[in-house]
């Protein structure tokens, strides 16, 4: 095959069937993992402050709930919400909204973990002189606690993400006309190029997730410029992460 | 007979204990051969030969951040174009190793595949929480064994990596717990295990909810399994520590 000839199947990868159907392969993606991102943020957000507020009972309750969703495997939980949400809602459920409902409540579940710590780290000080202002429990966190958690727990959200987007090729399971899903039938029409197609899609989730990265070692960089005069994202997202893990493991480290 | 159809015949069951038997081999064995190589690639990570420290951050790089789905499907598609046919018909045929009364069956291309894919990608994982785990230990500790008269790899033999596999313990930990969850992705590619048992049940008896139930029960069992272990660990390591200090 020449170069030209490729050209409609490289459209067909990264397209889908687009403008005379829907949207489809490594576009499709892209907005699977945005939709996805954007609403474990917000489950993660929700549930880090909810374990933040909740004592006793409620807590342990709500711990166990996101250490149900730590524990199952991504793909259980596309089954879950793509044969049993029709079942149990008497509703028609998407493959993609089955998707993106797992990807959320999975990441969600990690990020709420990452919140928590994030605003345990913050320090109870903080919260105790926002108290003794005069603000709520709630404006303490909204004004005073989250803002400075929000900083230590940027790096957990990125690595969430890269995660989640790598996470979006498993809607291939259900049918969904994503990127590998794409691939795969690709693969299956020409049979000769297996090697060559699964190398380019690595190559091209190499470049999403990297770029990603590299866009979140932007906006950190900024943040801190002030007085960290070169910082390695990288090697600045395992420190972060590193003290988390501590923190939760302190007794064996130390 | 009655009260046994109210959840899953047992023919059913059977299905689905065949598929978490495959899923805790799969595991295990992903699991060894992920840590050594992990260990092999962070000393590579920190040697002071440019070359190799390069070609293991470039390993790292791409077996992390592309999906462990897509490195599947190339292992399984893309590998029975690269290997020579030979090796593919060797592969293919059945083997029995047989060692007194336990005869070990020959795996399956796909199990082959699914064992390869899953390797390389937690190796890129295990390998980055053994190197934060050599970075965790503090500098202090390299310039007293540099005082102490030790080269550099007896520094790192008996003073950094003991401190560091401490360290590294509740990550891996972790890792090994993602690597039960991520063997659930081999069923793309045909190995009858866990998530493939239980898509099977699901189909054939039309009991969605039992099957899936089951299936995520065993999964979480085992991952709290692992929790559990790291947990005893960790407290008998500090009481040992404890013990050692009075």
């Amino acid at each position: 095959m020449t170069a030209l000839e490729w050209l409609p199947t490289l459209r067909y990868l990264l397209l889908g069937a687009f403008p005379n159907g829907p949207l489809g392969g490594a576009a499709l993606t892209v907005v699977l993992s945005v939709v996805s991102a954007l609403l474990s943020a917000v489950v993660g957000l929700a549930g880090g402050v909810a374990l933040a507020l909740t004592r006793g009972g409620a807590y342990v309750v709500l711990l166990g709930i996101v250490a149900f969703f730590r524990a199952i495997p991504v793909l259980m939980l596309i089954f879950w919400t793509f044969f049993l949400m029709p079942m149990l809602l008497h509703i028609d459920v998407p493959g993609l909204v089955a998707v993106v409902c797992a990807l959320s409540l999975i990441g969600g579940a990690y990020l709420s973990h990452a919140v928590h710590a994030g605003i345990v780290s913050v320090g109870a000080g903080q919260q105790q002189a926002a108290l003794s202002l005069g603000l709520t429990r709630w404006q303490a966190l909204r004004h005073v606690v989250l803002p400075q958690a929000v900083r230590i727990m940027l790096p957990s959200f990125v690595n969430q993400w890269v995660s989640l987007v790598k996470d979006t090729s498993l809607a291939y399971i259900v049918g969904v006309p994503e990127f590998t899903f794409l691939a795969n039938q690709v693969n299956s029409r020409l049979m000769i190029y297996p090697a060559q197609i699964f190398v380019f899609v690595g190559i091209v989730y190499l470049v999403l997730c990297s770029a990603l990265q590299w866009i979140a070692s932007r906006v950190l960089l900024r943040e801190r410029a002030v007085h960290v005069t070169r910082i390695d994202a990288a090697t600045e997202m395992e420190t972060e992460a590193s003290t988390v893990r501590d923190e939760q493991h302190g007794v064996a480290v130390r | 007979m009655h009260l046994m159809n109210f959840w899953l015949e047992p023919r059913y069951l059977g299905w689905l204990a065949h598929g978490f038997l495959i899923t805790l081999i799969l595991s295990a064995c992903v699991s060894v051969c992920a840590t050594l190589l992990g260990f092999g690639l962070a000393m590579a990570r920190i040697a002071q030969h440019r070359a190799v420290a390069t070609a293991a951050k470039l390993y790292v790089l791409v077996f992390r951040n592309s999906p462990l789905l897509v490195q599947l499907l190339f292992w399984y598609f893309g590998a029975a174009m690269l290997l020579p046919s030979a090796w593919m018909t060797w592969l293919n045929t059945p083997h029995v190793l047989s060692a007194g009364p336990f005869a070990l069956h020959w795996p399956s291309f796909e199990l082959f595949a699914g064992w390869l894919g899953l390797t390389c990608y937690s190796t890129a994982f295990i390998a980055e929480e053994f190197r934060a785990g050599i970075r965790g230990v503090g500098i202090a500790q390299y310039q007293a064994s540099a005082a102490l008269g030790m080269t550099r790899y007896a520094t790192l033999r008996h003073v950094v990596l003991p401190q560091a596999v401490r360290i590294a313990t509740p990550p891996l930990a972790g890792q090994y717990m993602n690597i039960v969850k991520n063997s659930s992705l081999t069923m793309a590619i045909g190995v009858a295990e866990l998530s493939y048992a239980s898509r099977q049940v699901d189909t054939e008896s039309f009991r969605t909810f039992q099957a899936f139930g089951t299936a995520t029960v065993l999964y979480v069992g085992t991952v709290a399994l692992i929790e559990t272990a790291l947990v005893i660990w960790q407290h008998t390591g500090v009481r040992a520590l404890q013990r050692g200090r009075a």
